[in-house]
């Protein structure tokens, strides 16, 4: 009586701390593989902003029109296949050049919203003036 | 013997009146600087029919930043015959255009309005050598170099055009 009364407590005292260890690990593991998701998902919006490519010929840009996101960063890549030309959005204080058969771009993050002309601003010829694009900002 | 009399005649009747209208020709087409009084009904009459655009107004703000942009766009290509600040400065042929190619801080243009400036350079004018820049350069460029005219640095403080100094 006295060994099986005494054989108890030891029993339970065992157990007890293995199941708050696999408590331990198991809510540590999750913790980790939230942060790690929520890291990755973060770093991953960071390190790939949208990317726009947009071409350069006398006397237009193609696409001759883009639809930006208020508030997300974009990357917005000039490719010349003539002259140089360059791209200034003037209400955004976005500016771009790129030289004879180059490519540039710049990073930015659209602060209002609204549809803005943006003109090319490098002088590139006779038609210069009617080298435009529509830049569209949304919510 | 009538041959002769044939050649003579063609050479009286054609080549000497081809000559003298050649003759004619060449000597109207001098540039030769406008009377007083040409100038005078000229201006007279560009500023009050022939440029039009009167009350347009400047829609960009008067700020250095606006100025400067202005500066910019004019050294595009007006500089080659304005200089750089609009004074002729450097250009070798200002005073040997009929007319000439005038001060932009004279009286005379300062007095068009802000509408009629950009017309000037929207469409050019006549009778001069200003050419029509309208889809050359942008509208908001063109304005722009409206701002700069009413901000011309003093005559000869920018230098000359470097397409005249090389």
């Amino acid at each position: 009586m006295s060994e099986k009364a005494g054989s108890l407590p030891p029993k339970i005292s065992i157990e007890e701390p293995q199941m708050k260890l696999k408590y331990a690990v198991s809510t540590a593991v999750t913790a980790m593989l939230v942060a790690t998701l929520l890291f990755v998902s973060v770093t991953r919006a960071e390190a790939a902003p949208r990317r726009i490519e947009v071409t350069a010929k006398r006397f237009a840009f193609t696409p001759g029109e883009i639809t930006l996101k208020k508030g997300e960063p974009v990357v917005l890549v000039l490719k010349s296949i003539d002259v140089a030309h360059g791209i200034r959005i003037k209400e955004l204080g976005v500016e771009v050049k790129v030289g004879k058969g180059q490519s540039n771009e710049v990073a930015f993050t659209p602060s209002k919203t609204g549809t803005f002309v943006a003109h090319c601003s490098v002088f590139c010829g006779a038609g210069h003036g009617t080298m435009a694009l529509t830049v569209h900002v949304v919510d | 013997m009538p041959q002769a009399v044939f050649l003579i005649l063609g050479v009286i009747l054609i080549a000497v009146p081809l000559a003298m209208l050649s003759g004619i020709l060449i000597a109207g087409c001098k540039a030769d600087p406008p009377g007083k009084a040409e100038t005078a009904a000229l201006n007279w009459a560009k500023h009050k029919i022939l440029v039009h655009n009167k009350s347009q107004a400047n829609p960009l703000k008067d700020n250095a930043a606006a100025v400067a942009d202005g500066k910019e766009a004019f050294s595009h290509y007006c500089v080659a015959c304005h200089g750089l600040d609009g004074q002729n400065t450097g250009v070798p042929f200002a005073d040997r255009m009929s007319p000439p190619v005038p001060s932009l801080a004279g009286n005379d243009v300062q007095s068009y309005t802000d509408g009629q400036l950009k017309w000037i350079i929207d469409y050019g004018i006549w009778p001069s050598g200003m050419p029509g820049s309208k889809n050359t350069l942008s509208d908001e460029e063109i304005w722009s170099i409206v701002l700069y005219l009413r901000h011309l640095p003093p005559a000869g403080s920018l230098g000359e055009p470097e397409m005249y100094t090389h």
